[in-house]
């Protein structure tokens, strides 16, 4: 992508029914952020990228799964790799584990993108660290489907220190937060097993948030501003 | 459907790593993690309770420990851990749940919806065959007969399925053959242990020697302690693979009487098992209760105690405990609660200054008692110079009728056939006693054989026990010298027989409610009770149990042990069928009986329970060849 590109945006041409299927999903229903928890289905995910450059570096990967009704719904999961035409460097590969042959092979970009609008459908996005995933997913969508990917997040890393303020000093990453819960992770590193032991803390702060009188999306979202605020002011 | 992701893919692997799941088919793996959902409870929360109704899920533990109690007394008996299922029993009965569970830590466990769990039964054989008769895969693969006992457990509590590599936690301590014995016993004191494994080569296991040999092998023999350990160890162990189940080892241990397996693969000791690594879950339970009865003051406190015994009894068969062990884990609990009961009404009695026993008949004598039962017993005495019976016993009766009362009060109810010590016919002294049984010997009608069947399997639980042991051996005199009696009793009970069909796999009879059904008390364990008794009564065999007495008689009547233990293990198959049948009775809220309709077992215990009666004929086979009946 050219500087033009980049600082103005460039219309994407989609093939016919890749710009069908982007038009359907953009017509789906919006999520009700004040349904009860156990009423709506959220989707906890994560991303491996080349780098942790929130500018330049590119999404490789996309893991993602479900919650519903308080559990996940292990079959309602979603990984998907996107084709790379430069492979990442070896000690980026080292940690997310994807080779190049792998990101060779991954799927079209834009096909790939709307494989992974058409899971999350319109369902509320979950994450720990939002705003690099959110970056990520967002300047993708943009470069390879044309548009801004406006969706509700909510920011576990925020969330957890909220509901949790004795910990807020010391916890900081999912990693601290999957030790207090004794939450394992299969493959660290991998989108959909890190996406997996994020959802198993999303499902260890529900009834934390309920006990706080939190019993929607919109509640996590404002608690999530509050902590900020705290951060912030801390 | 898609080829499944990463996720599917590692909760299928996570899931190999536990039983039944590490021997399913790939493909029936993954069909359930597809169908799998992750919750998640907080520490002290209830994943399941009685009060949540039917159960709708199977349950297994992805991480944490879940604690589980009977019903909702808070009485914790068990902890289940990563790997572990729940509740399986009642997932295939339909049925609420018998325990609470509650989460001792944060835990995750997968679930599986009842529709889900019901179809993969269908699905997966293996998966079938744990959750219905879990140690069945076993019982094909070795033919012994010995484990049929096992087979027909469902239960919810898999430490026995764990592999041993995940309770052969401690490091085995080894010596060498050339160790002399000094040596080892300080080893052995140093790391209060109470076996060592000697070992060549490094780690290969040649012997084992144990604390219990020190009496027989050191102390009286006195031997040297110089005395290399080659000379005193128990040569050729038996060990398992690591890859074996706990129960594999609790056979070996049943069956052979060890207290120790040794864990060893390719011929390399990597572990021990001892005894109590693999029931201390039960004894748990088992210390409990007897600690209670025996510092119990008051009556309410041991019927509070009894009903923790008719807990623990039905705990342990959801555990799959044995049948052999769990009758007489619960006789010895029901005897301690009898001899509390005794002493406390014996204190509340001014002046009771006659010398008795207590006496135990029929199955409690037997130490064979199931989940229900009732009361059989009497009383033995002497008489002091000067005083006749009639009056010792006036002052006795009113002494026994309390404590039949009490006994009664603590759920054993008062005897249908008044064999009971307040019976004046059953309070007798040592002398009224033989000429009691003298008569029963000597006239041999049907009202004396049934007697004797009931009565010659008396067992002393309190009191001047050299009573009931003078009897005790005055009785085998006196059969073992009448030949005409043993031939009655080997008539009668030869007139009970199991009921093989020719056309069909059973008979069975009963009427209305009990309709199709077999009765597996008269059916099923009284053939090997009441042939155990006249090889015993005709030996002189002194034991009253029918798996001490068979395997007591057996030498001395020339039968070989292997057919013995094909006896056994059938009798203790029908026996745990008879506690299993019981066992659900009681859940279902209905009154437990010895019935059941043999369509509703699965093939295998109706193939087991065939080959089980058609042991039962060869006893009586046995019996009849002896006493040309």
């Amino acid at each position: 992508m050219g500087l033009f590109d980049r600082l103005f945006g460039r219309r994407v041409q989609l093939e016919p029914d890749l710009a069908g299927q982007l038009e359907a999903w953009r017509g789906r229903a919006e999520a009700d952020l004040s349904a009860d928890f156990d009423a709506t289905r959220y989707v906890v995910v994560d991303v491996e990228t080349t780098g942790l450059d929130l500018a330049r570096d590119r999404l490789i990967a996309i893991g993602a799964c479900a919650v519903e009704n308080g559990e996940v719904v292990m079959a309602d999961s979603f990984e998907i790799v996107l084709r790379q035409d430069r492979i990442s460097a070896k000690d980026n590969i080292l940690i997310h584990g994807i080779g190049g042959e792998a990101q060779r092979e991954g799927l079209e970009p834009a096909e790939a993108l709307l494989r992974f609008l058409d899971f999350l459908g319109k369902s509320p996005l979950v994450a720990f660290h939002v705003t690099f995933d959110q970056t990520m997913i967002k300047r993708a969508v943009k470069e390879y489907l044309g548009f801004e990917f406006k969706h509700p997040w909510v920011d576990l890393a925020y969330v957890m220190p909220g509901l949790l303020p004795q910990f807020a000093k010391r916890y900081r990453a999912l990693d601290d937060w999957s030790n207090y819960f004794e939450i394992s992770n299969f493959a660290r590193h991998s989108a959909l097993a890190d996406a997996l032991a994020t959802a198993q803390l999303f499902l260890c702060a529900l009834p934390l948030a309920r006990d706080k009188q939190s019993s929607c999306y919109r509640n996590l979202q404002d608690l999530e501003k509050a902590q900020r605020w705290i951060n912030w002011t801390g | 459907m898609p080829a499944p992701n990463s996720l599917i893919l590692a909760t299928a692997e996570h899931l190999s790593r536990f039983a039944p799941f590490d021997s399913m088919a790939r493909e029936h793996l993954i069909w359930l993690a597809e169908r799998l959902k992750l919750a998640y409870y907080g520490k002290n929360e209830v994943l399941l309770s009685p009060e949540h109704g039917d159960v709708k899920r199977l349950y297994i533990i992805k991480q944490g420990a879940v604690q589980v109690e009977q019903g909702d007394s808070g009485n914790a008996w068990l902890e289940l851990h990563e790997g572990e299922s729940f509740p399986l029993g009642a997932l295939l009965g339909g049925r609420v749940a018998i325990s609470t569970f509650t989460a001792l830590t944060d835990v995750f466990t997968y679930e599986l919806s009842a529709d889900e769990f019901r179809e993969l039964l269908r699905l997966s054989p293996v998966f079938q065959d744990f959750c219905t008769r879990r140690i069945a895969a076993l019982l094909e693969r070795s033919q012994r007969s010995v484990q049929a006992r096992y087979a027909a457990t469902t239960a919810e509590q898999q430490s026995l399925r764990s592999p041993l590599s995940s309770i052969a936690r401690r490091k085995p301590v080894t010596c060498r053959p050339e160790t002399p014995l000094r040596e080892a016993l300080d080893t052995i004191q140093e790391n209060r242990i109470s076996a060592i494994v000697v070992v060549e080569d490094g780690d290969r296991p040649v012997g084992v020697f144990s604390v219990r040999d020190l009496i027989s092998r050191v102390i009286l023999p006195a031997t040297d302690l110089a005395t290399p350990m080659r000379e005193v160890m128990t040569p050729n162990p038996v060990s398992l693979p690591s890859n074996a189940h706990a129960f594999e080892a609790a056979m070996l241990m049943a069956r052979h009487g060890f207290r120790h397996v040794l864990v060893a693969d390719g011929g390399r000791l990597t572990g021990v098992i001892s005894e109590k690594d693999l029931f201390s879950l039960q004894r748990v339970g088992v210390t409990q209760i007897s600690a209670t009865l025996r510092s119990a003051m008051d009556l309410d406190t041991l019927v509070r105690a009894s009903e923790d015994i008719r807990q623990l009894g039905h705990n342990m068969m959801a555990q799959g405990v044995a049948a052999e062990q769990l009758t007489q884990i619960l006789s010895t609990l029901n005897d301690l609660l009898t001899q509390r009961v005794i002493e406390l009404e014996c204190s509340a009695t001014k002046d009771c200054r006659y010398a008795f026993c207590w006496l135990a008949f029929g199955s409690e004598g037997r130490l064979e008692q199931t989940l229900s039962t009732d009361q059989d017993n009497g009383l033995i005495f002497t008489v002091p110079e000067g005083e006749t019976p009639d009056q010792v016993r006036a002052c006795l009766l009113p002494l026994a009728e309390r404590i039949n009362r009490a006994l009664d009060a603590c759920g054993f109810p008062l005897c249908k056939g008044e064999i009971m010590a307040m019976n004046p016919k059953w309070c007798l002294s040592l002398d009224e006693w033989k000429t009691c049984f003298a008569r029963w010997i000597d006239s041999g009608d049907p009202e004396s054989l049934l007697n004797a069947s009931i009565f010659f399997d008396f067992r002393p639980l309190l009191g001047q026990e050299k009573l009931a042991e003078e009897l005790q051996t005055w009785l085998l005199a006196k059969t073992v010298a009448t030949p005409r009696f043993l031939h009655q009793m080997a008539a009668n009970a030869l007139r009970n027989r199991p009921p093989l069909g020719l056309v069909r796999d059973f008979v069975v009879d009963g009427e209305g409610d009990q309709a199709n059904t077999l009765d597996l008390k008269l059916n099923g364990t009284t053939p090997f009770v009441d042939a155990a008794r006249v090889f015993a009564l005709a030996t002189g065999v002194a034991a009253t149990g029918t798996a001490p007495r068979l395997r007591g008689a057996a030498p001395k009547l020339n039968i070989p042990e292997s057919e013995v233990e094909a006896w056994l293990s059938s009798f203790f198959f029908i026996q745990m069928l008879r506690l299993n049948g019981q066992h659900e009775e009681m859940q279902a809220g209905k009154a437990m009986d010895n019935r059941i309709d043999p369509e509703e077992l699965n093939d295998l215990d109706r193939r087991i329970l065939k080959e089980s009666f058609r042991q039962a004929r060869k006893v009586q086979a046995r019996l009849a060849l002896d006493y040309k009946v």
